[in-house]
């Protein structure tokens, strides 16, 4: 044991240069683990409250109808068996509010809540002229009001409110809530009251309409087993029970897009940093053969070689490990100064802090530590089989007989990613993707390099010096063809596929919100209503609104080639039995394509034509120029189908229809329009712009949406930061990486390189003959890595991340481009000393 | 589409919702008049009786042959009558977008019209003077026409308050007796608000509780259709 130990000493100190490569790349990986890790983690802790406040709850339960006993005696039972639960309970109903002062006759619907004191559980009220909220303000007959409200009832914090039988003084103006379930659109603004008062108001009769919610904080362990416990018994009340977590809001899902995305990458640094650490133990081995033959002709086990080697790399891979540590920590002082704007201008996620967390270390050096060990115990298995004979033979390591320890390991090894993947992305799809194609690609990768050296073989006896010995560099025994193609392909597999799913969510961001999203959204304006409702929103929005024609339709029959459809039962039977909103224009709209047929152009004809969705083609086995006949409002309309487009259904800021008729004949039905309006900014003018609305159109309703949007926008822009820091700092270590195992390879090169210009090589034909060779390995690495790249983004897009796949070829080419620069640059300023070095020195150091 | 208050997931989710491109809705109307059901001939449609109205009349939820008109129609077969009832109600309609399809509703040989709406305009709080407005500019258009108006009344949800609630009411029983129509003071009555009635959104009748309105429409239809049955061949 002391030998072994003393020659750990002797080796690392003999060769500490070499190995502080070696020493580096574990650095990098494990300070990009460590900082991505607390980057996520601060991001995860940011979006956990901001999803919390939504629901202003960890668990919410909600009944559309007055708890039953039942329903209550259930809800007791399996909240008794929480000691830490604290409730709180909450109405929420649509009503009319009018002001007290009986000269002001106007009434308007509002959205009435009622709360107790223990309410929010999370989050905060912002209340206008920076009062705190406290529920004094609400008890004994006080109210909190949108301003819209008082703009449209003319009305002045102080003044009382009539609501049912109740009065409220208004005390004060909600800017911002939270609980107010980013989901539930209204009609009305939102009325804040005690809950004791508004049972109070004799609103809550037989067949009131109103939501019931229990509000509950749980301690985080146990709010997914109490959603089990309260879910079950209470299967058959009208009663929905979720977690905070569990929202179907569409934000959450994009919250939880982030958190696999994030925590994938992750993992994919932590593969990345292990190729590393893999090549450069490769390389480390090779230049070890010739000592551990003379060990070997001295004496030494197999087990003691392995042993010597195996504490050196732990012994590197320990140090390393808290090196990557520090460097994660300058890292990580070092993004605020760099996103401050930008995370100011977001408005950022509130506590979004960017410090190194204790388990991002921990867990930074437990993975360093064995991920080293792990991709470096394959080199260095083959130590054991290094025979004295080596020392006559070069230096080569032996090659043929299988090593079943060898096989042992790389099963060990592939398992051992598959769970760290399954763990770190919390999905076994995720796990299996990222190792499926890491697994494919170091398949192709290997079969590549064995294809080039066949291929390029018969060019090693071309004329040109250079030229000539960078293919017998590239196939001669022992050549490092397919070690950089693995290092090199699978590192740059994973940097083009992170970046290529990154812009792919980001884009999926950006496309929720767009750059000027409709805020305000009208529906039911009549027909005699439209130039009206059309001249109001322009003179106040200071844009012409776009008016959507809707229409209810349904299919009654099919003629056409393939299919014919006589009755609404067949019809039914391809589910397409419902009624449809149907819309016509003479132009398509951004979310979708044409992909058969011909678009009409902008004109008119009174001969009905109708543009299908893909989906309704493929239903009803429909050809273009068939006739699909619709009832709409009871009228026979045949409408010939000239073509079929697809619609982006995660982008229908524009709406989305089934079918799309062309204008001229729908005109004549009677129609409504809705229209998507991008509102006056301030909170005053759009509240003038909801009262002149209905005082001119008393039918006509309108849905403000922009404190949901507004929302939305500032999570969304959040995440999309904390996404673009994350992507960024993979990139970069996942480059750092990839150079690092480059670069190492040119301690192969030193030798050769030396002799070539003892026998009088200039310095350009062997820089000439390194671009060669390198340049060939990163085209080639860089082609099958962009390839694959594509495949995995298209895998997570669609799989892990449910969101559209929209290759983005530029990333993979520009990816393509740079790994070969990449390669071709460091292959050469790497071995740039070598060069400048006296051969001679080279030799005797050898 | 009765219930006006979308529970769904952000802005864009809402316009999906709204333009009707989601499965959101499993819906079946009943065939108007290009489709009546299977057992008539296009040839012996006879009169028409035309149910203008929202989505408890469309029947939302409710298979074709489920919602209550098309109940009503074989109902009224069934007794010997001629008529075809034709399903005019479309989900989401307020009075003043049913006013404004009241001409295209009431082409043709139509005998009488049973304007039962109001629904949505009571839960979207809407101005009961307005509603009482559109109405009785329906009923006069049908009265100009020649046509028999059943009225069926509806209720504004309680929780608006008693002021609103009862004014709502009121425009129905006012309408009633300035034109003098057939009345039914509410369409829903007996199902309104029973659970095993309704589909679980609680606003739309099951096939049970569409049974019942059916039956209710045609008692209330009674002191129309003598006069009527005597002119038919």
């Amino acid at each position: 044991m002391t030998f072994v130990f003393r020659m750990v000493g002797r080796e690392l100190r003999a060769s500490w240069r070499r190995l502080g490569f070696f020493f580096v790349c574990v650095a990098v990986g494990v300070g990009a683990i460590v900082a991505l890790r607390s980057v996520i983690q601060s991001v995860g802790v940011a979006m956990t409250s901001e999803t919390r406040a939504l629901t202003a709850a960890d668990i919410l339960i909600e009944s559309g109808q007055p708890w039953s006993k039942e329903a209550l005696a259930l809800i007791e039972t399996a909240l008794v068996a929480e000691p830490d639960v604290t409730r709180t309970a909450s109405i929420q109903t649509a009503t009319m509010a009018r002001p007290a002062d009986l000269t002001k006759t106007v009434a308007k619907v509002v959205e009435l809540r009622g709360v107790e004191a223990a309410f929010p559980f999370y989050g905060h009220f912002v209340l206008q002229d920076d009062v705190a909220y406290r529920h004094d303000l609400l008890a004994g007959g006080g109210a909190l009001v949108r301003p819209e409200l008082l703009v449209q009832l003319d009305l002045q914090v102080g003044d009382d409110i009539v609501i049912g039988e109740g009065t409220f003084e208004i005390r004060g103006v909600i800017l911002r809530e939270p609980g107010g379930q980013l989901g539930a659109f209204s009609f009305g603004p939102r009325v804040l009251v005690d809950h004791e008062d508004l049972l109070a108001t004799g609103l809550l009769g037989f067949g009131t309409r109103a939501e019931r919610q229990l509000l509950l904080r749980v301690p985080d362990a146990r709010i997914d087993p109490l959603v089990r416990a309260l879910r079950d018994p209470l299967r058959d009340e009208f009663v929905s029970i979720r977690s905070y977590r569990r929202t179907e809001d569409r934000i959450a899902a994009n919250l939880r897009r982030a958190e696999n995305y994030l925590s994938l990458i992750g993992f994919i640094v932590l593969i990345l940093g292990g190729i590393g650490v893999w090549s450069v133990t490769r390389v480390f081995v090779q230049q070890r053969i010739r000592s551990v033959a003379i060990l070997k002709c001295l004496g030494a086990t197999g087990g003691q070689v392995l042993a010597i080697y195996v504490t050196q790399v732990a012994v590197l891979a320990v140090g390393g490990s808290v090196l990557g540590v520090a460097m994660a920590g300058g890292v990580m002082a070092a993004i605020p100064t760099a996103v401050a704007d930008q995370a100011a201008a977001a408005a950022g996620l509130a506590d979004l802090s960017y410090g190194l967390t204790v388990s991002a270390v921990t867990q930074g050096l437990v993975v360093g530590i064995v991920v080293s060990l792990l991709f470096a115990l394959g080199p260095l298995l083959e130590m054991r089989a290094i025979k004295p004979l080596a020392l006559l033979r070069w230096g080569l390591l032996p090659a043929g007989a299988r090593d079943w320890t060898q096989i042992g390991v790389a099963i060990l090894l592939a398992g051992g990613l598959l769970m760290v993947a399954s763990w770190q992305a919390s999905s076994w799809e995720a796990g299996l993707w990222v190792c499926g194609g890491f697994a494919a690609v170091a398949g192709v990768l290997h079969a590549v390099g064995q294809g080039l050296i066949r291929v390029i073989q018969p060019l090693g006896v071309g004329s040109r010096f250079a030229f000539r010995h960078a293919v017998l560099n590239l196939v001669r025994p022992g050549n490092q063809t397919r070690v950089i193609l693995l290092a090199v392909g699978l590192g740059s597999f994973f940097i083009i596929g992170i970046h290529a799913v990154q812009a792919n969510l980001v884009n999926a961001f950006a496309l929720e919100i767009g750059d000027n999203p409709p805020d305000m959204f009208l529906i039911d304006i009549q027909q005699d209503q439209a130039d009206g409702v059309g001249a109001l929103l322009s003179a106040q929005t200071g844009r012409a609104p776009n008016l959507l024609p809707v229409l209810r339709a349904r299919v009654t029959g099919v003629v056409g080639e393939n299919t014919t459809l006589e009755t609404v039962r067949e019809i039914r039977r391809r589910g397409m039995g419902r009624e449809y909103t149907v819309t016509y224009r003479g132009a398509l709209e951004d979310n979708e394509r044409v992909v058969d047929g011909a678009f009409w152009d902008d004109t008119p004809s009174d001969q009905a034509e109708v543009s299908v969705e893909e989906s309704v083609r493929s239903r009803l086995g429909l050809e273009l120029g068939d006739t699909i006949r619709f009832d709409v409002l009871g009228r026979e309309v045949a409408a010939t189908v000239s073509s079929v487009r697809t619609v982006d259904w995660d982008d229908t800021r524009s709406g989305g229809f089934m079918f799309l008729f062309r204008p001229g004949v729908l005109e004549q039905a009677p129609h409504s329009f809705i229209a998507f309006v991008r509102g006056p900014e301030g909170a005053d003018a759009r509240a003038r712009l909801q009262r002149d609305l209905v005082a001119g159109f008393p039918n006509v309703s309108v849905i403000d949406g922009l404190e949901v949007i507004a929302t939305i926008r500032r999570i969304l822009d959040s995440v999309t930061l904390a996404i673009t820091i994350v992507g960024g700092i993979a990139l970069l270590s996942g480059v750092l990486i990839l150079v690092g195992s480059v670069a190492m390879t040119k301690y192969q090169r030193q030798y050769d390189t030396a002799i070539f210009k003892t026998l009088g090589a200039t310095s350009r034909t062997i820089m000439v003959m390194l671009v060669v060779e390198y340049g060939t390995l990163g085209v080639v690495a860089g082609l099958v890595g962009s390839v694959g790249a594509l495949g995995l983004t298209w895998g997570l897009t669609r799989f892990l991340l449910e969101i559209n796949w929209d290759p983005a070829p530029w990333i993979n080419v520009s990816g393509l481009v740079l790994t070969a620069l990449v390669v071709g640059t460091v292959g050469v300023v790497s071995s740039l000393d070598v060069l400048r070095k006296k051969p001679l020195s080279t030799l005797q150091a050898e | 589409m009765l219930a006006l208050r979308w529970r769904v997931a952000g802005t864009v989710a809402l316009c999906a919702t709204l333009v009707g491109c989601g499965a959101d809705e499993p819906f079946e109307r009943p065939s108007a008049s290009t489709a009546p059901p299977v057992e008539i001939a296009a040839t012996d449609r006879g009169p028409l009786i035309v149910a203008l109205g929202d989505s408890l009349t469309a029947g939302l939820g409710l298979d074709a042959d489920q919602a209550y008109p098309a109940l009503l129609h074989r109902r009224l077969r069934d007794e010997g009558y001629d008529f075809t009832v034709v399903n005019a109600g479309v989900s989401g309609d307020t009075s003043a977008a049913a006013l404004r399809r009241a001409e295209w509703a009431l082409d043709g040989d139509v005998c009488i019209v049973i304007v039962a709406l109001g629904g949505n305009d009571g839960l979207r709080g809407l101005p009961a003077d307005q509603m009482k407005q559109n109405l009785s500019e329906i009923v006069s258009m049908a009265r100009a026409r020649g046509i028999a108006v059943l009225l069926a009344g509806m209720e504004a949800p309680p929780n608006y308050g008693s002021t609103y609630t009862t004014q709502f009411r009121q425009v129905f029983v006012d309408l009633a007796q300035e034109f003098d129509v057939a009345f039914m003071p509410f369409l829903l009555v007996g199902v309104a608000a029973d659970p095993a009635l309704n589909q679980p959104d609680g606003i739309h009748p099951n096939l049970d509780g569409a049974l019942i309105v059916a039956a209710r429409v045609r008692e209330a239809l009674e002191p129309l259709l003598p006069a009527l049955a005597v002119e038919a061949p």
